[in-house]
C-alpha cells in the first residue's frame, strides 16, 4: 500500500459513482494520476490476493505507458511472491506481451503458451495463449 | 483494510498527490452498511 495513494469514495457519491459504474462493493480501481483506470475489481480479497491485485495494477499502469522495463520488473515481482494468485496468469500474459514488445522476438509469446498450459491450465488466459504454440 | 492507512477523500487532491509523488491511485469505493 506504501506504493499508492488511498482514496476512499462512498459507493454512492457522484458522478464517481456513474463514472465508474458502481453497482457493488468492495469496488477497487488502480488509477494513474489523470484518473484513468487500468485496473478493477469487484469483492473482498484476502491478504495475498490484495498485495496480488495491486501489483498487478502497478504493471498494467506500466505497461499502458509503455515503461515495459517497469512493467516487466513488476510482473515478475508478482509471479514470484504471488505465483499461486488469482493475479498471476494475467501477469504470465502481459509479461511475455511485454517480452514481445521489447525484443521483437516471439519467443515470450510460445513463453506465454507454455507457462499457461502448464501452471494455469484452467484459466481463461490459456485459452487467450493458446495462438501462440505455433508461432 | 487496516487503519492506519490515511485514506485520501477527495478524487482531486489524491490525484494531485498521484501527480506529485509519481505513485498509482487506489480506489476503494466503500458502503459504510
Amino acid at each position: 500500500m506504501e506504493n499508492f495513494i488511498p482514496l476512499r469514495i462512498g459507493h454512492d457519491q457522484e458522478p464517481y459513482a456513474a463514472q465508474f459504474l458502481v453497482k457493488w462493493t468492495p469496488k477497487l480501481y488502480v488509477l494513474d494520476y489523470k484518473g484513468t483506470a487500468h485496473h478493477d475489481a469487484m469483492g473482498f480479497f484476502p491478504p495475498d490476493e490484495f498485495v496480488a491485485f495491486l501489483l498487478l495494477g502497478q504493471a498494467k499502469l506500466a505497461f499502458h505507458n509503455d515503461h515495459l522495463d517497469e512493467a516487466q520488473n513488476l510482473f515478475d515481482k508478482l509471479l514470484q511472491e504471488a505465483p499461486a494468485s488469482g493475479s498471476a496468469p494475467e501477469a504470465v500474459y502481459l509479461q511475455g506481451v511485454s517480452g514481445f514488445k521489447r525484443s521483437h522476438e516471439a519467443e515470450p509469446l510460445k513463453e506465454v503458451y507454455r507457462r499457461l498450459k502448464l501452471e494455469y491450465p484452467q484459466t481463461s488466459w490459456a485459452q487467450r495463449g493458446f495462438p501462440y504454440w505455433n508461432l | 483494510m487496516s487503519e492506519e492507512i490515511n485514506w485520501q477523500t477527495k478524487l482531486d487532491e489524491a490525484l494531485a498527490k498521484a501527480e506529485q509523488k509519481d505513485r498509482p491511485v487506489l480506489l476503494d469505493f466503500f458502503n459504510p452498511g
